[in-house]
Parts: structure tokens; C-alpha cells; sequence
């Protein structure tokens, strides 16, 4: 695997590795087999810091259509609901994350995954690493737009 | 006389159904007070009897009731009961310290000076206070804040026929007179009136109009014809029932989310308090919330199926409109009104 992708945001240096690929969301996507695994990006866990609670409000497994509302996260600084990323059959969700969450702050690419799903459309609306930098350029300054005008 | 109105909840919960009686009770043992329970203000029927009851009312009231301050004013509004909204100190906990932070940055966007419907209003002489049974489980706090807003508005009236500002020691002689021309209080202690009616569930939006501008949006959105206006060419609630049960679409187009669905699930829906985030910041946006306009569709879409009507099939109604026109090469006429433009009319 070669060299993780760097994006600063503001003097953070959020990594991205190059063996996944990654959602719009700020979601990491990993497949193995006929499943994909998805996961918090660097991205989003530098916005929520430490992660307290995660809830979900479906159980699997259960079908998704892509944008679905499907939980919440609160973190030390912020919240927000969670959405499916494709649209496909949910198999399982992490349950050791639900009684700690800090794990998708200590290891978000590895045991902090968030829940695996089998997609249903064989086009999957994910982007490569260099593609989702790219998207990060574009939306780092809607999400300080946002997060400013959230405190004003 | 102040009436205080308690519009029961319609859940059968043992322990809400306590928390009412037990205030009930309090509120009962003291003379002067006019104590009136009604069912669910939100499911009453407009010509029934505690609407007439509460449309007979006057002067300054307090009404507590299972639903957010500006959901019960509003309601309230709407059977053409207007008031200024009172001022209620008594709020859930956590609610206090978003309050505090809240409060600089109202500040800010009223300095906008939008026109909203409100202000086009003549303003309400009386005032109207709004207790939400959720923000406590004691009775007594309840009790304690129904008697501080009377002592308030008490104040208030004194202060006006004297002309002058009365002190703590003279309200207190006011209030408990000893000497032996006091008439005493205007009505006895035990004098709760309780109206039964059978009330059906309803579902209808509800305007706030202190942040209502008018703009259509709602009336252009919804395709059940809940929305028209009145005779002054403003928005009302016209066909309440027409609503279909269970949708928010409306609510979400709203761009001054002025418009309140007491029942709903989602607090900001039901007409908790701006900016209740606190210190949190949503970041659901840049987590892939899909935007407002697409589930406001969505939903109206879903209901009209549920309806056996055709569904719109679009997201924003203007993009499906434009998209429809084609561009077509100018022409001499075109040129022409063109040129109208350089002529400096």
C-alpha cells in the first residue's frame, strides 16, 4: 500500500489511505467480497473530536436506499445524524463501537469501522482517494461557512 | 382575575395524568385564581365548547398545556386569541444555558428588519403566558411560576392605575388586606370549571406569524389546499383538516420556519425555541442530509400517492419548469425589444 493522501485542514493534516475508497459523506469504504465496510473519514473525525455517542435507528439487516437517515453521532463539539451512503442491504453493524465510540477516535480505520453493507447497484457513487481530495477542496470552505455560521 | 387554562394532555400516562390533577389541585386551593380545564388545545374543535370558553376569556391569561410556547400561542392565535407572548421563567435545564447563549445572536438577525405579518397586526394589549408541561415533574414548580406571572401582571395593572410603580410592601398589603373594608378576592377557592369534549386527533399546521412574511411559499408547496388567505390578502390555515396526517413537507420550505406542527417528532418541527443547539454544531449537512427542498418533495410526493393522486416527481419546481422551455434563436422581435434597452426610456 503505498503512502496514506494528506489534506490540511486549516494546520491539521487529515490522512486518507489509498487502499479504501470514500464516500461524499466523509465515510471510508472498503470492500472484501460481495460486502463493503464503511468507516468515518479523517475528515469527519477531526470536525466531531471525540465521539460520545452513537446511536442507530434501524437494526440489521435491513435494505437502505442511499441519503436514508439511519442514526446519530454526538461528539465533544458536535452533532449530527448519519446517512446511508449507497443503497444496498445492510449485514451487520458494529456493535463494540456502540458501548465505546472513542475507538473511531483511536483507530477509525481499522476497529472503528461503522457498519457493513452489500450494495445493491453495481455503480457505486464512491470516489477514488484523488477524487475525494478533490471534493475536500471543494467543500472545506462550505464546512467553515457552515461551522461559522452555526456560532454567529 | 387571571384565568389560568390547563389543557390536558392526550396521553393516558399515569404519571402526566398526576402532574395535571396535582397542579389542578394547587392552583384550586387558592381564591382568585379562575382555573379552567379544557381537553388537548391542539385536537379542539373550533365551535366547540372550550374554544367558545377560551374565545370568551379577557385580559391576560395562562395556559399550560403538553406542547412548546410558541405551538400553544399560536394555536392559540389561530382561534382568534392574540396576545403578546408572556414571559415564562420556567424552562428545562439544560435549556437555560442555551437560552443565555442564544440571546446575543436574536438580537442580531431582528436588527434585519424583515417585515413579518406580525407587525402589520394592531398590538395585543394583552398577553398571554405559555407553560409546557414537559420542562418539570415537580407540581410545584408549575404552581410557583403560575404564581409569580400573577404577581407579575398583578404588578403590571397596579403600576398602570396609580400611575406610579407600587413597592413589594404595598402589592403585599394588596393581595392579603387586613383591614376591614378589603372585598376581598373575586372568587372563592374550589371554583375549577372542567369542560368535557370529545375530541377527535387532528393534524394541521400552525403559522407563527412573528416570523411569517407572508411569501407564499407554503401555499405555492402544498397540493391539498390546507393554505389560503384572508380578505387582507394574507396566508392563513384555511382547511385545516385537509392536512394529510402525519406529513411535515410544508415545514420544510418555510424559509423563516414559521410554520409549527405541535405533534411532530423532531423538536425544531414542533416549535421548540430557536437555536436549542447549544453549543453543538450540526454538521448533518456535510454528513450527507439530503437538502430540505428534496424531503419536503419527497414527502408531498409520498402523501400523494397515499391519496390515490398522481406524485410530482420532481425537487425543486422550478428547475422541472425551466427545463421544459427550450431556448429558441433570437428572432427580429427579440433584437427589437433588445434594442429598447440601449434607448435609455
Amino acid at each position: 500500500m503505498s503512502e496514506p493522501l494528506v489534506f490540511m485542514m486549516g494546520e491539521f493534516a487529515a490522512e486518507f489511505p489509498t487502499d479504501r475508497q470514500y464516500a461524499r459523506n466523509h465515510m471510508w469504504a472498503l470492500a472484501s467480497g460481495e460486502s463493503i465496510r464503511f468507516g468515518f473519514s479523517a475528515y469527519a473525525v477531526r470536525l466531531l473530536q471525540d465521539v460520545y455517542f452513537l446511536d442507530w435507528n434501524l437494526a440489521a439487516p435491513v435494505m437502505l436506499q442511499q441519503q436514508q437517515e439511519i442514526g446519530s453521532i454526538e461528539s465533544k463539539k458536535a452533532e449530527s445524524s448519519l446517512y446511508a451512503p449507497v443503497s444496498g442491504q445492510l449485514t451487520a453493524f458494529n456493535d463494540k463501537l456502540l458501548a465505546d465510540p472513542s475507538t473511531i477516535n483511536t483507530d477509525k480505520y481499522g476497529k472503528g469501522w461503522l457498519f457493513d453493507v452489500e450494495p445493491a447497484d453495481p455503480e457505486l457513487p464512491l470516489l477514488t482517494p484523488a477524487q475525494y481530495i478533490e471534493h475536500l477542496d471543494g467543500v472545506w470552505k462550505i464546512t467553515q461557512q457552515t461551522i461559522k455560521g452555526q456560532l454567529n | 382575575m387571571i384565568p389560568i387554562v390547563v389543557s390536558t394532555g392526550q396521553s393516558k400516562n399515569p404519571v402526566k395524568r398526576e402532574l395535571e390533577e396535582a397542579v389542578i389541585a394547587e392552583l384550586d386551593k387558592r381564591p382568585g385564581y379562575e382555573v379552567v380545564v379544557i381537553p388537548n388545545l391542539y385536537d379542539l374543535s373550533p365551535k366547540g365548547e372550550s374554544m367558545s370558553a377560551l374565545q370568551a376569556l379577557e385580559g391576560d391569561l395562562i395556559i399550560f398545556s403538553w406542547f412548546y410556547q410558541r405551538s400553544a400561542h399560536w394555536i392559540l392565535d389561530r382561534h382568534g386569541i392574540h396576545g403578546k407572548l408572556g414571559d415564562v421563567q420556567l424552562q428545562a435545564a439544560d435549556e437555560e444555558e442555551d437560552e443565555a447563549a442564544a440571546s446575543g445572536t436574536e438580537d442580531e438577525a431582528d436588527a434585519e428588519d424583515i417585515l413579518r405579518v406580525i407587525d402589520q397586526r394592531p398590538v395585543s394589549d394583552r398577553t398571554i403566558y405559555c407553560l409546557d408541561f414537559r420542562v418539570s415533574e415537580t407540581a410545584n414548580d408549575f404552581v410557583e411560576e403560575a404564581q409569580r406571572i400573577v404577581r407579575e401582571i398583578t404588578g403590571q395593572e397596579l403600576d398602570q392605575w396609580i400611575q406610579g410603580t407600587l413597592s413589594e410592601q404595598q402589592q403585599a398589603r394588596y393581595e392579603q388586606p387586613q383591614n376591614d373594608t378589603a372585598m376581598g378576592p373575586a372568587t372563592q377557592a374550589g371554583n375549577t370549571v372542567r369542560i368535557e369534549e370529545a375530541a377527535g386527533r387532528r393534524w394541521y399546521p400552525v403559522i407563527d406569524f412573528s416570523r411569517c412574511t407572508n411569501c407564499m411559499e407554503c401555499i405555492d408547496f402544498c397540493l391539498f389546499g390546507v393554505y389560503g388567505v384572508d380578505q387582507s390578502e394574507t396566508i392563513l390555515v384555511e382547511q385545516p383538516d385537509n392536512c394529510r396526517k402525519g406529513c411535515p413537507a410544508c415545514s420544510r420550505v418555510c424559509p423563516e420556519n414559521a410554520i409549527v406542527f405541535p405533534q411532530h417528532k423532531t423538536p425544531a418541527i414542533a416549535g421548540a425555541a430557536a437555536d436549542n443547539e447549544g453549543f453543538k454544531i450540526d454538521l448533518s449537512l456535510l454528513f450527507g442530509q439530503p437538502n430540505a427542498a428534496d424531503v419536503a418533495a419527497q414527502e408531498r410526493d409520498e402523501q400523494l400517492v397515499l391519496a390515490g393522486r398522481q406524485p410530482v416527481e420532481e425537487t425543486p419546481i422550478l428547475a422541472k419548469r425551466q427545463a421544459d422551455t427550450q431556448a429558441s434563436n433570437p428572432d427580429s422581435l427579440d433584437e427589437l425589444i433588445d434594442g429598447l434597452d440601449t434607448l435609455n426610456l
